[in-house]
């Protein structure tokens, strides 16, 4: 395959550099009328929030890159779309191209709407394009959530656990020492009360409904022993999940957190920490490399998760993956070029990823050799990325997938009881009711 | 005479062929893009439609499960409580706002200006400015509210609040245009009415009671009709509650348009979405020619 | 009829330099000058929120949530946005769209307008009816069903797209409607004698009587369209079609953190909607005056 591809370089640069010319020319004229390429095999469109995007970053160059070289050695070119982040998490771009039967070609999924693609029949089994020792290079739990039947459906990219991230500026202001730090919600509470002050808030969980608040949820859920689905039943309505949401609408009632996060929301630590709007702040190993890019001389730490008493280490390892159009227009190559980005075994794939996970952002790699080849050049050695590789790594549980109707029915728990200060213990019911009932009808790839 | 006779009735063929030719554009544009595509949704309410593809038959299920979907009654709830605050609080902003600018004087060009510009904006800016304005503790009006006690309200993250804010932020935006249909239906009200009422020793209340207000009944008709479509179906229901707070906090904000929005993109729920945008568009049918019915629809179907 | 129309229009909207009616000039002078106060008070406040973001758009970064005056004036923010991000791209093909589906359907809607007030034909009230009852529907709830459409007849990431399904909205032709009612029929019964076919009566007698209308539509259609977010953002996946409601979004989701850019895209996005209604807001309340909503 290679052999060939490089073989033809040569003629297909040409071909592409004279359909630019053509393109240019007509360009005007014809891009009123014309929908572009779109049905052509050899060119496959790839959804992303991350590049090329209109103003340069590290993640943009990752991903231009990576399909230029791609391109450079493939007769099937891959062309990669930005979509901003919010218009692509929160919006319709994706949903109404995919409802149109134009859904791209490549594009990247996150754990929470995983099944509902799956069941939808719109992912391509990508299993046996993975190259021999692939999965077995995955981190233990990596792939769990992309299975259906031992089938993998996705890549994942990156493993993005949650921690606090704190000023610490603002604990000296408080009179708080680093022995101070919580360790359990009661801790977590007298804390946060302490770093309250009239113009900045204790402490920021997410308030927006939406995936991402659940997704940062869900460890509180689990420190305690609950969860949401098991054996094809609810057992939400539980001691661990009341727990939980009364902990988050402690946080409120106290008035240690926020009703609303600042910029683009409680993942953003650039906006709320760094600007003095929370003292503490639930947040990914994402946002190292903000913090470093954006606001280089912030003075920050991390600690995990406070836990119950009694309760269990536990964190959320979010990540997005990337995902095969299964009715795209050429979903073999597709395929190809997804397995050959994300799970190549040799060096270069093995740098490719390892760039991604660490030069272009901060993430724990999901994959065991670019894990080592990172330790190899110095990252996760020194400083949060160290503990976050050493203390917060063993404690991490894969970002569940579960369908959007139990995503909706726990949503509404967290909101109800955080945000209007309902007793957890009829909004835990509640749910559990309609968790319940909606997996009666439940036919679909296992809820994990 | 029979000469006459078939003028007309040549000039009637010439005029007909003539009317449809005018139409055609529009009528075809209306039909494809609008009149079909909603046949498309009535069509979709009695499939299962999972957004890829896939379409399964289940008759009138989608409309039977709306009867046993709380969440559906909650987002009912938000909106009527929304068109019960918004109609009326837009409704007398607007009047009151065009008696007071009704006269001239220095500067009421400007002032006019003013007032209409929150129209013109965008509803991306205007949810990103008023998010701005109303940031928990930071935010320039949520500080300016501290002397008041509201100092620690969360305008747009605390449920009581949100519906509120949301409300008065859609007032702001709409009150503009809802003056300019007033002031134009005040200026066609006749001086001599007027003259006549103050010869009587009419106050201006009574003026107002007895002239300016009877007078008015088609334009308010207008204004009534147009502020209920909007703040059921319009833009403010939907892209102001997306950009300001995605249903949140606690639903408060969640319209039955956010909810059909919801339903369809984020858990591909297409033809239950269809379902409830089908009774959605039959209710507004049916109070609209209610409407129309009572008060006599103004003069808008005039000749 | 239409003469009293065009008398009242004048006086409706009169610059101040024209006399005042009589009736008003015998008003006390103290409500007259508390009704001015008031008006510009409520009027400040209105704006407020405009003014800090024209403020705020000049300040340098870190004071995006100060009130007041910025500490030193600054253009970095402005030239930012319009240099290291396509702003003027975006600007260029929101002007693309927003023209011409305002010129688009201004034609086409009057042309039906003018076919539903002023010719008689069989069924001329169930097509108005018909197109009427589309004011119901909105662009949300439609959007699915409406993209099928759209990608069947290739307006798929165009400009077509973006254009062609904007330009239909019954509003305007009730508008329009509403306003050719007003004319008298004397207008016609001339242009038959001169044995002056339908479309030259049209293009010669009824689009020039209707240009006021006109002009206040267009400033509406071209406000509706410029300031249009989910249907552009839907139906383009090219970049380079971006229109600037959609670059401003995706700037937001860009520099989340970054106010002074968000605030700055902000006001360059805002800026063309103002300055068209500031050309453009005698015709609109004049016509809307005219338009027969009374």
């Amino acid at each position: 395959m290679t052999k060939i591809a490089v073989a033809q370089r040569p003629r297909s640069n040409l071909v592409s550099r004279r359909g630019l010319l053509g393109m240019g020319i007509g360009a005007g004229a014809a891009a009123l009328l014309t929908a572009c390429g779109s049905d052509n095999p050899h060119e496959l469109s790839f959804w992303n929030f991350y590049g090329p995007s209109p103003t340069p970053s590290s993640t943009s160059d990752w991903f231009r890159s990576v399909t230029d070289e791609w391109n450079r050695n493939n007769d099937v070119k891959v062309r990669p779309r930005f979509i901003a982040g919010s218009a692509y998490m929160n919006g319709n771009t994706l949903q109404t191209a995919f409802s149109a039967g134009s859904g791209p070609d490549i594009f990247l999924l996150s754990p929470g709407d995983f099944l509902r693609y799956q069941n939808g029949g719109a992912l391509l089994d990508l299993t046996p394009y993975l190259p021999a020792g692939a999965r077995e290079d995955y981190v233990k739990g990596a792939l769990d959530t992309r299975t259906v039947d031992d089938r993998v459906y996705a890549l994942p990219m990156e493993i993005e656990p949650l921690v606090i991230y704190y000023d610490k500026r603002a604990f000296e202001q408080a009179h708080l020492a680093e022995s101070d730090l919580p360790r359990t919600w009661d801790q977590f509470l007298d804390v946060g009360a302490k770093l309250t002050s009239r113009n900045r808030f204790g402490a920021l969980f997410e308030t927006l409904p939406g995936y991402y608040q659940n997704f940062v949820w869900y460890p509180f859920l689990w420190q305690g022993g609950g969860g949401a689905v098991a054996d094809g039943k609810s057992i939400f309505d539980s001691e661990p999940a009341r727990n939980a949401l009364g902990f988050w609408r402690e946080t409120q009632r106290r008035g240690i957190s926020p009703k609303a996060a600042l910029g683009g929301g409680s993942g953003d630590t650039p906006s709320n920490l760094v600007a003095g709007y929370c003292a503490m702040q639930q947040s990914g190993i994402w946002a190292v490399a903000d913090l470093k890019t954006q606001a280089p001389k912030f003075d920050y730490g991390i600690f995990p998760l406070p836990i119950p008493e009694g309760g269990k280490q536990v964190t959320d390892g979010g990540g997005w993956a990337f995902a095969v159009n299964a009715r795209g227009k050429n979903p073999e190559a597709a395929a190809r070029f997804v397995a050959w980005a994300l799970a190549s075994t040799d060096a270069a794939g093995v740098d490719r990823a390892r760039r991604w996970n660490t030069v272009a952002k901060t993430n724990l790699p999901p994959r065991e050799s670019v894990r080592k080849a990172a330790e190899a050049h110095g990252d996760f050695t020194s400083g949060v990325l160290k503990t976050f590789a050493t203390s917060i790594a063993p404690t991490l549980r894969s970002e569940p997938r579960y369908p959007p109707e139990v995503y909706k029915a726990i949503s509404d728990a967290i909101q109800s009881t955080q945000l209007s200060g309902n007793a957890p213990g009829g909004a835990a019911r509640q749910a559990s009711d309609v968790i319940d009932n909606f997996l009666l009808t439940y036919r679909g790839g296992s809820i994990l | 005479m029979r000469r006459g006779a078939a003028l007309s009735a040549d000039r009637h063929k010439r005029e007909t062929r003539a009317a449809w030719l005018f139409l055609a554009p529009d009528a075809v544009g209306l039909l494809v893009f609008v009149a079909i595509p909603m046949v498309f949704a009535l069509a979709l309410s009695l499939f299962d439609v999972d957004g890829f593809g896939n379409y399964r038959w289940v008759g009138l299920d989608n409309f039977h499960r709306m009867l046993s979907d709380p969440m559906l009654g909650r987002a009912i709830w938000v909106t009527v409580k929304y068109v019960v605050l918004f109609v009326p609080l837009s409704f007398a902003f607007g009047l009151g706002l065009a008696l007071l600018v009704w006269n001239t004087f220095p500067g009421v060009g400007v002032v006019r200006t003013l007032l209409f510009l929150p129209n013109a904006l965008s509803l991306v800016v205007i949810g990103l400015l008023w998010q701005f304005l109303l940031v928990d503790k930071q935010g320039v009006l949520t500080k300016m509210g501290r002397p008041f006690g509201l100092g620690d309200v969360s305008f747009l993250g605390d449920p009581k609040w949100a519906l509120p804010t949301y409300v008065l932020i859609s007032v702001w935006y709409s009150m503009g245009y809802q003056m300019l249909l007033f002031l134009a239906g005040l200026n066609d009200i006749n001086g001599e009415h007027l003259d006549a009422a103050r010869v009587d020793g009419a106050g201006g209340w009574q003026r107002f009671r007895h002239v300016i207000w009877p007078l008015l009944g088609p334009t308010s008709f207008f204004v009534l009709i147009t502020s209920l479509v909007a703040s059921v179906t319009g833009l403010q229901a939907f892209d102001l509650v997306f950009v300001l707070t995605k249903g949140g906090p606690d639903n408060q904000t969640s319209t039955v348009v956010f909810y059909i929005y919801q339903q369809a993109f984020s858990f591909g729920h297409f033809g239950y979405a269809a379902a409830i945008t089908v009774i959605l568009v039959l209710f507004l049918v049916i109070v609209t020619a209610a409407l129309f019915k009572v008060t006599g629809g103004g003069r808008l179907h005039a000749r | 009829m239409p003469v009293e129309t065009t008398d009242v229009t004048r006086t409706v909207d009169a610059p101040p330099r024209t006399p005042p009616r009589p009736v008003r000039r015998r008003r006390p002078r103290a409500g007259h000058l508390a009704r001015a106060v008031i008006a510009w008070a409520v009027a400040l406040i209105t704006v407020f929120p405009l003014v800090w973001l024209l403020l705020t758009a000049f300040k340098p970064e870190g004071e995006s949530f100060s009130g007041g005056l910025p500490s030193r004036w600054t253009f970095d923010n402005l030239t930012f946005v319009l240099t290291e991000v396509p702003f003027p791209r975006y600007l260029l093909n929101s002007a693309i769209v927003s023209v011409v589906v305002t010129a688009l359907a201004l034609l086409f809607h009057s042309m039906a307008a003018y076919a539903l007030s002023r010719l008689r034909f069989r069924g001329s009230g169930l097509v108005l009816s018909a197109m009427v009852s589309t004011m119901l529907v909105s662009l949300p709830v439609i959007l699915v069903p409406l993209f099928l459409i759209a990608k069947a007849l290739g307006l798929l990431d165009n400009f077509a797209g973006l254009i062609v399904p904007m330009i239909f909205n019954a509003f305007g032709i009730f508008l329009l409607r509403q306003y050719y009612l007003n004319f008298p029929t004397e207008l016609e019964d001339a242009a038959q004698l001169d044995g002056c076919g339908y479309p030259r009566l049209f293009w010669h007698v009824v689009l020039p009587l209707s240009r006021p209308a006109l002009a206040s539509l267009s400033v509406l259609f071209f406000l509706a369209n410029w300031n249009a977010f989910l249907w552009p953002l839907v139906i383009t996946s090219n970049p380079d079609l971006a229109v600037v409601q959609v670059g401003m979004s995706s700037l937001q989701g860009q520099y989340a953190s970054a106010y002074n850019y968000v605030l700055a895209g902000s006001l360059i996005a805002v800026i063309p909607t103002i300055l068209v209604f500031l050309l453009g807001q005698r015709w609109l309340i004049e016509s809307m005056k005219s338009s027969g909503l009374k």
